[in-house]
C-alpha cells in the first residue's frame, strides 16, 4: 500500500497542471485557515465585511485597501473572508449531494427491479427540471440566506452522482467477486459498501471534485442575483453583485472600476480552475486502465 | 442412496427446479434434478454450457439473481430443507458449511482487496476471531494451498498473483470456515492444463484433510473421470444419468453419455472422423416436447417426441431418464463387434 501511495504521489508530480491545481488549492486552504490572521474581524460576525466608509461611489485601491473599495466595503477582506464561503458552500453541498446520490443510486442499482423504477424516475423528474431555475425557485420559497442556496444546491445537485454510481454497480453487481461475497454469506449491505462501492467510487469522487467548483459559481451567480448571502456578508458573488451598479465606468473611462471585478472575479476563477485541475489529476491517477 | 448406511447423505438434492422469470419467458433452466453428496466423496456434475449446471450449484447456496427462483423440490442439508429456511439463516451456512469456488479466478477477487483482506473477512465473518488472529489463519491457509512466501503474498492484491495462485487463494477463503461441502464450478477450466492437475490434486488432498464432499462442476469428462465418485448428468435442465464414475464410463445407458463418451478421441483405436452428438443444445425458452433430447437422439421413437421420460432406476444406483435404454445397450455391444 505505501508503494502504491508513493507511485500516486509521483505521477501527480511528474504533471504540470496537477501541480498547479494542488498549489492552488493549497493556497486558498491557507487563505480560508488564516483569514482571521489577514484580515482581523472587526465585529462579533467575522462573515461581515466591515464598512470602511460611507461613500456608496468604488474606491481604487490604496495601502490600507489593496483591492479597493465598493459600496463602502473592503473588496481584500470580502474576497479573503469570501474563501471560506467558497470552501463552505463548495464542501458542504457536493459532500451532501453526492452522499444522497450515492445513497439512490445505489439502492437503485444494487436491488434492481421495480426500486430501481422508482427511484431513476423520480431522479428523471429531477432532472428534467431546470438547475438554476430550480434552484431560484427553491430559494426564493425558503426565504434568504446562504444555508437556504446551499440547501436547494443540494436538492436539485444530487442526480448526476446517483445516474453515474448506478450505472456502475449494474456493471459491477455481474462481476464474480460480487457472488463469490454472496456465496462467502456477507450480507446485502456489506456486499454493497465492501464490494461494490470500492470498485465504483473513483467516478463519484472525481466528478464530485470538480463538481465543488463549478457549484461556487452557481451560488455566486444566485448571490449575483441577490438570492444568496445578505448584503455585506463575505462572498465571491455578493461583491460582483455590488460592481452590477459600476460594471462600466464613465465616458472615456470605461475600465474605471475594474478592481469592483477583476478581484473577486479572478479569485472565483482560480478557485474553479483549481478544483477542475485537482479533479483531471484524480482521474489520471484513479483511471483502472492506468494502474497495476 | 437407499439400502446403504455405511455412507452418509450430507446433501439431498431432490426434484429441483429453479426457473428465471425473464422478459421473453420463463427459463426453466433447471428442471428436475436429484443427486446426494455423500460424506468426503466427490460429487461430479457434467453437461454441455447452458445444461443448468452452474444455476443448480448457485440455487443449492441461493444467490441467484432477483429473476431466478426455486419453484420445486428440496434441497436438505443437515435434516433442514435450504429452499425453506430464511434469508439470514441461509446466511450462516454460505461460506461456513457450504462454500464455493468459482471459474474465473481472475474476476472472483475483488481487485480493490488484497489477498489477506478477503481471507480476513471470510473467517471474521463465521468465526469469532479478531483481525490479528484472522490474519494468521489466513497465512496458514496459503500455505496450506502452496503459495510460496505466504507472510509476504497475504499483502498482495489479486492482479499480482498468476492465474493458479489466484484459484489458490480462492480455494484458501472457500476452505477458511473448514466447509462441509465444497462446490467448485469448473474449477480447472480457466487454468492451462499443468495447473489444473496441480489445482485438482490440492483439492484431493483438502478433501481427505478436512473430510469434506466436494460438488465438482465440469464440463470435462476428464476431469470427471480422474476426480468424482459419483456423477450426474445433466442435459436441458434435467439429470439424465446418475450413478458412479465406474458405471458411467464403462456402462452408459442414456443415449446422451453415450454420445458424450463417444466424442473423447480414442488413441487405442483408429477413428478417421472424431464423433460428434448432432445438433445444439437447445435454446432454454423453446426447449423441444417430449424428451428434451429426442431431436439429438438417434434412438429417438415417436413416443419421445410426446411424452417424458423419468428418472428411472435400471440397475442398482444407477438411473436413467430414457425410455429406450436397453437399445444403447444393443448398440454398445454391436459397436464392440465392430471394432473386433
Amino acid at each position: 500500500m505505501r508503494t502504491e501511495t508513493k507511485r500516486i504521489i509521483k505521477r501527480l508530480l511528474r504533471n504540470p497542471s496537477a501541480v498547479l491545481g494542488f498549489s492552488l488549492l493549497i493556497f486558498f486552504t491557507l487563505v480560508a485557515i488564516f483569514a482571521p490572521i489577514i484580515c482581523p474581524p472587526q465585529s462579533y460576525n467575522p462573515y461581515m465585511i466591515p464598512i470602511a466608509t460611507w461613500d456608496k461611489t468604488p474606491q481604487p485601491p490604496t495601502a490600507e485597501h489593496p483591492f479597493g473599495i465598493i459600496d463602502g466595503r473592503d473588496i481584500f477582506y470580502g474576497v479573503v473572508w469570501g474563501t471560506r464561503t467558497a470552501f463552505k458552500v463548495g464542501l458542504i453541498v457536493t459532500l451532501v449531494s453526492t452522499l444522497i446520490g450515492l445513497l439512490i443510486g445505489s439502492v437503485a442499482g444494487y436491488f434492481g427491479g421495480w426500486l430501481d423504477e422508482v427511484l431513476m424516475r423520480i431522479t428523471d423528474i429531477f432532472l428534467s427540471i431546470p438547475y438554476i431555475l430550480a434552484a431560484i425557485v427553491v430559494t426564493a420559497f425558503l426565504g434568504m440566506g446562504l444555508n437556504k442556496v446551499m440547501i436547494s444546491l443540494i436538492m436539485f445537485g444530487w442526480m448526476a452522482t446517483a445516474r453515474l454510481i448506478r450505472g456502475n454497480i449494474l456493471q459491477v453487481r455481474e462481476e464474480q467477486y460480487v457472488l463469490a461475497a454472496r456465496a462467502l454469506g456477507v450480507n446485502d449491505y456489506l456486499v454493497i459498501l465492501r464490494h461494490v462501492l470500492p470498485n465504483t467510487i473513483f467516478p463519484v469522487i472525481i466528478q464530485a471534485t470538480m463538481r465543488i467548483g463549478s457549484l461556487v459559481i452557481t451560488a455566486a451567480a444566485l448571490s449575483f442575483l441577490g438570492l444568496g448571502a445578505p448584503i455585506g456578508y463575505a462572498d465571491w458573488g455578493s461583491l460582483l453583485n455590488f460592481a452590477r451598479n459600476w460594471l462600466l465606468g464613465s465616458s472615456g473611462e470605461a475600465f474605471k472600476y475594474w478592481y469592483a471585478i477583476v478581484y473577486p472575479g479572478v479569485a472565483m476563477v482560480l478557485f474553479v480552475l483549481a478544483w477542475n485541475l485537482v479533479g483531471d489529476a484524480l482521474r489520471d491517477v484513479f483511471d483502472p486502465r492506468l494502474r497495476g | 442412496m437407499r439400502s446403504d448406511t455405511v455412507e452418509k447423505s450430507v446433501l439431498s438434492v431432490k426434484n429441483l427446479k429453479t426457473y428465471f422469470y425473464t422478459e421473453d419467458g420463463i427459463v426453466k433452466a433447471v428442471d428436475g434434478v436429484d443427486f446426494d453428496v455423500f460424506e468426503g466423496e466427490t460429487l461430479g456434475i457434467v453437461g454441455e454450457s447452458g445444461c443448468g449446471k452452474s444455476v443448480t450449484s448457485l440455487s443449492i447456496l441461493r444467490i441467484l439473481d432477483e429473476k431466478g427462483k426455486i419453484v420445486e423440490g428440496s434441497i436438505l442439508f443437515g435434516g433442514i430443507d435450504l429452499t425453506k429456511i430464511s434469508e439470514e439463516a441461509m446466511r450462516k451456512i454460505r461460506g461456513k458449511d457450504i462454500a464455493m469456488i468459482f471459474q474465473e479466478p481472475m474476476v472472483a477477487l475483488n481487485p480493490v482487496f488484497t489477498i489477506g483482506e478477503q481471507i480476513v473477512e471470510a473467517i471474521v465473518l463465521h468465526q469469532k476471531v479478531d483481525e490479528t488472529t484472522a490474519r494468521k489463519i489466513a497465512v496458514d491457509l496459503l500455505r496450506k494451498v502452496g503459495i510460496p512466501e505466504p507472510e509476504k503474498r497475504v499483502d498482495e492484491y489479486p492482479h499480482e498473483l498468476s492465474g493458479g495462485m489466484r484459484q489458490r487463494a480462492m480455494i484458501a477463503m472457500a476452505l477458511s470456515c473448514k466447509p462441509k461441502i465444497l462446490i467448485a464450478d469448473e474449477p480447472t477450466t480457466a487454468l492451462d492444463v499443468t495447473i489444473q492437475a496441480q489445482i485438482m490434486e490440492l483439492m484431493k488432498q483438502l478433501q481427505k484433510e478436512y473430510g469434506m464432499a466436494i460438488i465438482l462442476i465440469t464440463h470435462d469428462m476428464g476431469v470427471i473421470a480422474e476426480n468424482a465418485d459419483r456423477v450426474v448428468v445433466m442435459y436441458a435442465g434435467k439429470a439424465v444419468e446418475y450413478t458412479d464414475v465406474k458405471t458411467l464410463f464403462n456402462d452408459p445407458k442414456h443415449p446422451y453419455t453415450w454420445g458424450l463418451l463417444h466424442a473423447i478421441p480414442r488413441l487405442d483405436i483408429e477413428q478417421t472422423r472424431l464423433y460428434n452428438i448432432p445438433g445444439i443444445v437447445p435454446n432454454p425458452l423453446k426447449f423441444p416436447s417430449g424428451c428434451k433430447f429426442h431431436p439429438r437422439c438417434e434412438f429417438a421413437q415417436e413416443k419421445c417426441r410426446i411424452e417424458e421420460p423419468d428418472l428411472e432406476e435400471v440397475a442398482e444406483r444407477h438411473f436413467v431418464r430414457c425410455f429406450y435404454w436397453e437399445k444403447v445397450e444393443e448398440a454398445k455391444s454391436k459397436e464392440v463387434g465392430d471394432r473386433r
